[in-house]
């Protein structure tokens, strides 16, 4: 945390039951000031096994995404099958705000501390689960991924190229955008129990985030026009022209959705090319009237953008007020130099790896600051300070639990 | 009906695009009062639509499926920001509001008088959110971006699809959703702020950033060693076998993922491969990830004859995560499991009776919201907004009018690229 920076959670608490579905949820809440307490099995959650690896070589500390994503937050271990494990869970649950989880249905309510069980005690208490398909209806027991919420939700069906298979995009989106959500519901759900005094159960289905994410060319639109969209490479179905244009050193990403936006486009291919026909006022007006010209048009575009290098394209066309900009590689956007400009990303010393560089603030609020904490814990790094100080289990009772393996 | 979770809440939209106009859609699904100010000289993308079967009607900016879509539930008024009058309705309008959301190009609302000073001083308890493609100060904070440019810009785009390709792209502006979501949360933690302190504040959100920070632990990857990821196409780094397997019928896939011994299993005795559950070496994720192709193939061989649907079935009773890649139609005519969650939300619309529009996801069980309303012409409700809320009176309201400080919607232009009225 900034010295002296306030944070906007500061006081709220969130227990976090989570897997790779759930953990970006708890990462908001603790960048954001929550005291997040991670709860992993003894010996360490899953997610430390996975790759990639800081130099490659495993361990528990070692993997890249479980470092990402569980900064700010304390960490304790916790046999949640166990009997003993019980009273700890419903202790910790009961002095949390939010309860965030991504347990197969029922499985917390089975724990015994699912939000009727919890509400009864404290009626304004949120719990937050995350499921592949939410709580309820006829695939609620169904497994699901980041692929199969893909596939279910619809990104799949529309992305890659029209003759390949369908293609996931990197990162794992799903996961996220069903995190985010639920971070913000959440959020919902504690400002509307402020004034209530009654929280609530927030059901986030990955299925129904993965699809109100990508829903451009959704419902609405297809029984308007019968229109079912699918894969078609960089541009946008809906829009003419978009899509990424081969430049002497690389590739630029242009995409037109105002009437002027065009004129200006249509205007510089003719000073670059001495194209007449890129003139004509036929192709004017919004992007939909441009749909049938779309393989005309990119080849206008392509003409002019061969003629020059990417930053070329994208400065001049800045210029212009078009809306090009490079397509970066990972490598392109680790050393652009406008987050440079803007000190994005951060870094952030962890005991096992020493100092990395971090991606920062996805926004800021100027009052009350995003920022890490603290890296993510160690294994049970903070058994002794929650379970032990703030619990008030005696040292003799630490002891016995974690030789009997429940922490 | 139940209090909606946001009952009380004011919000006042200067928006364009998406990325801005989603948040204001999703907290007046919660009950919150938003009032969206346009203008007819530069109508939004989203409303520049043109019915496709009847090209010959114009644009028609209250019948937009996105318009639906992305502000479906909001108020709308109409007012020209350059006239002085315009500009202090908005700011009268700013001072009984708790959340301002603007994602005008970087400096448009200080020229217009509507900076964050001036704002902060009619309503000194005010949140507001600038949201934009490069953020509010650096190298370049003015350059003009759509969703899909940040995509392209983030390294998102370059990572994605399979290993052998060049990338891949969302068709659906990807950074505008992800932007508004983490918009939404950014706010709503202010507003948490604000309940238990008085204290208002900016928050600025550079979609840049937001999208980059979605691919985080692959930038560290690539900020620690100096050396790109791998791009895995379907597969991944803790699951395998993983992928999309194509179906019987044109352009149908099945996506499956599998990776505990469970899963590998029950996965192997479908396919008709039980001698593979007792292979020492496919039993490891690094084994399976080896015979990735060998294993793939023999997945494929078992889907091909089968409906994805009847495929992912099959699988899910054995316990494999598995799904249909949907399209649309798939989702809204052939999916039992969002039909009964009453996923799609059907909206009263103004002009065409009722439209279907993707649900909000927030899943507030204890404050389930609803959309109210849809198809608002720009201006809809000036009248109700600046006389009954404001609380102007005929003759100020007829004075604005007449100044052109509120909007009064154009005279039809059939030649006009402009919005005309609705057509014929």
């Amino acid at each position: 945390m900034v010295a002296g920076g306030k944070s906007a959670l500061a006081g709220r608490r969130v227990l976090e039951i989570a897997d790779e579905s759930g953990v970006y949820c708890g990462k908001l809440l603790a960048d954001m000031g929550a005291d997040v307490i991670k709860i992993e099995r003894p010996g360490g959650d899953a997610g430390r096994a996975r790759a990639p690896f800081l130099a490659d070589r495993p361990g528990e500390d070692r993997s890249l995404h479980f470092l990402y994503m569980n900064t700010s937050k304390r960490g304790i271990t916790l046999d949640l099958g166990r009997a003993e494990s019980a009273p700890l869970l419903r202790s910790l649950a009961l002095g949390a705000d939010i309860v965030l989880e991504t347990l197969p249905v029922g499985r917390l309510d089975a724990l015994g501390i699912g939000h009727a069980s919890l509400a009864a005690e404290k009626p304004e208490i949120v719990v937050t689960s995350i499921t592949g398909f939410g709580q309820t209806g006829p695939h609620s027991h169904w497994k699901s991924s980041d692929l199969v919420a893909g596939a279910v939700g619809g990104p799949l069906h529309v992305t890659g190229d029209a003759d390949d298979p369908p293609v996931a995009l990197a990162g794992e989106q799903n996961f996220l955008m069903a995190s985010t959500c639920a971070a913000a519901s959440s959020m919902i759900a504690l400002l509307s129990a402020a004034r209530t005094g009654r929280g609530q159960h927030v059901d986030i289905s990955l299925q129904e985030t993965t699809l109100s994410v990508s829903h451009i060319s959704g419902v609405g639109k297809w029984l308007d026009d019968g229109i079912i969209p699918r894969r078609v490479g960089t541009g946008l179905t809906a829009s003419v022209p978009s899509g990424a244009y081969a430049c002497q050193d690389g590739r630029a990403y242009l995409m037109v959705n105002r009437p002027a936006h065009w004129k200006a486009l249509a205007q510089w291919i003719h000073e670059e090319t001495g194209n007449e026909e890129v003139l004509d006022p036929l192709f004017e007006g919004p992007s939909s009237r441009r749909i049938e010209y779309r393989e005309l048009l990119d080849l206008f575009i392509s003409d002019m953008t061969a003629l020059h290098t990417v930053n070329e394209i994208f400065h001049e066309g800045q210029r212009r007020h078009i809306a090009f900009t490079p397509l970066q590689s990972t490598e392109d956007a680790a050393r652009d130099s406008h987050l440079q400009s803007r000190d994005f990303f951060v870094e952030v010393d962890h005991s096992a790896t020493g100092p990395l560089r971090y991606p920062g603030a996805p926004f800021r609020p100027e009052s009350t600051p995003w920022s890490i904490s603290r890296p993510a814990p160690r294994v049970g790094e903070h058994n002794q300070e929650i379970l032990g100080g703030e619990l008030g289990l005696a040292q003799e009772t630490l002891e016995s639990l974690g030789q009997a393996g429940v922490i | 009906m139940d209090q909606q979770a946001l009952a009380d809440l004011k919000v006042v939209e200067f928006t364009q695009g998406m990325a801005g106009p989603w948040i204001g859609r999703m907290l007046a699904w919660c009950g919150a009062e938003v009032i969206r100010i346009e203008s007819h000289r530069v109508p939004g993308v989203v409303r520049l639509y043109v019915p496709p079967a009847a090209k010959d009607r114009k644009i028609q900016p209250e019948m937009s499926p996105w318009f639906t879509d992305w502000d479906a539930g909001k108020l709308f008024v109409t007012l020209n920001l350059k006239e002085p009058g315009g500009a202090e309705l908005a700011r009268k309008l700013v001072a009984r509001c708790d959340l301002v959301v603007e994602n005008h190009r970087f400096g448009a609302m200080d020229k217009l008088g509507l900076d964050w000073e001036t704002l902060r001083g009619v309503n000194p308890e005010l949140i507001a959110i600038s949201s934009s493609g490069f953020g509010d100060h650096g190298l370049h904070p003015g350059y003009v971006s759509w969703g899909p440019n940040i995509e392209a810009m983030s390294g998102m785009a370059w990572l994605g699809g399979f290993p052998e390709g060049q990338g891949a792209m969302t068709q659906y502006a990807y950074p505008d959703s992800l932007s508004a979501l983490h918009g939404l949360f950014a706010v709503l933690c202010a507003l948490d702020h604000r309940e238990r302190t008085g204290e208002g504040q900016r928050i600025t959100l550079a979609q840049l950033e937001t999208t980059v920070a979605m691919i985080g632990p692959e930038m560290m990857d690539q900020l620690a060693h100096d050396q790109a990821p791998a791009r895995l196409g379907n597969r991944s780094t803790y699951r395998a076998p993983q992928g999309c397997y194509a179906c019987a019928g044109e352009d149908r896939y099945c996506a499956l993922s599998v990776s505990s011994p469970e899963e590998w299993h029950a996965l192997c005795r479908i396919i008709g491969r039980e001698e593979w559950a007792g292979d020492a070496h496919l039993a490891s994720l690094a084994g399976r990830q080896q015979a990735a192709d060998r294993i793939d193939e023999a997945i494929e061989s078992w889907t091909r004859s089968r409906s994805p649907q009847d495929a992912a079935k099959t699988l899910q009773a054995a316990g494999v995560p598995a799904g249909a890649v949907q399209n649309t139609e798939d989702q809204y005519r052939r999916d039992p499991h969002l039909a009964e969650r009453g996923y799609f939300e059907t909206i009263p619309h103004l002009k065409k009776g009722e439209v279907v529009a993707p649900g909000i996801p927030l899943g507030l069980t204890g404050t389930p919201g609803r959309t109210p309303r849809a198809g608002a012409a720009m201006g809809e409700d000036n009248a109700s907004v600046f006389r009954d809320l404001l609380g102007l009176t005929e003759t100020e309201y007829a004075d604005y009018l007449a100044t052109g400080a509120i909007e009064a919607p154009p005279e039809p232009n059939p030649e006009s690229p402009s919005p005309s009225p609705t057509g014929d």
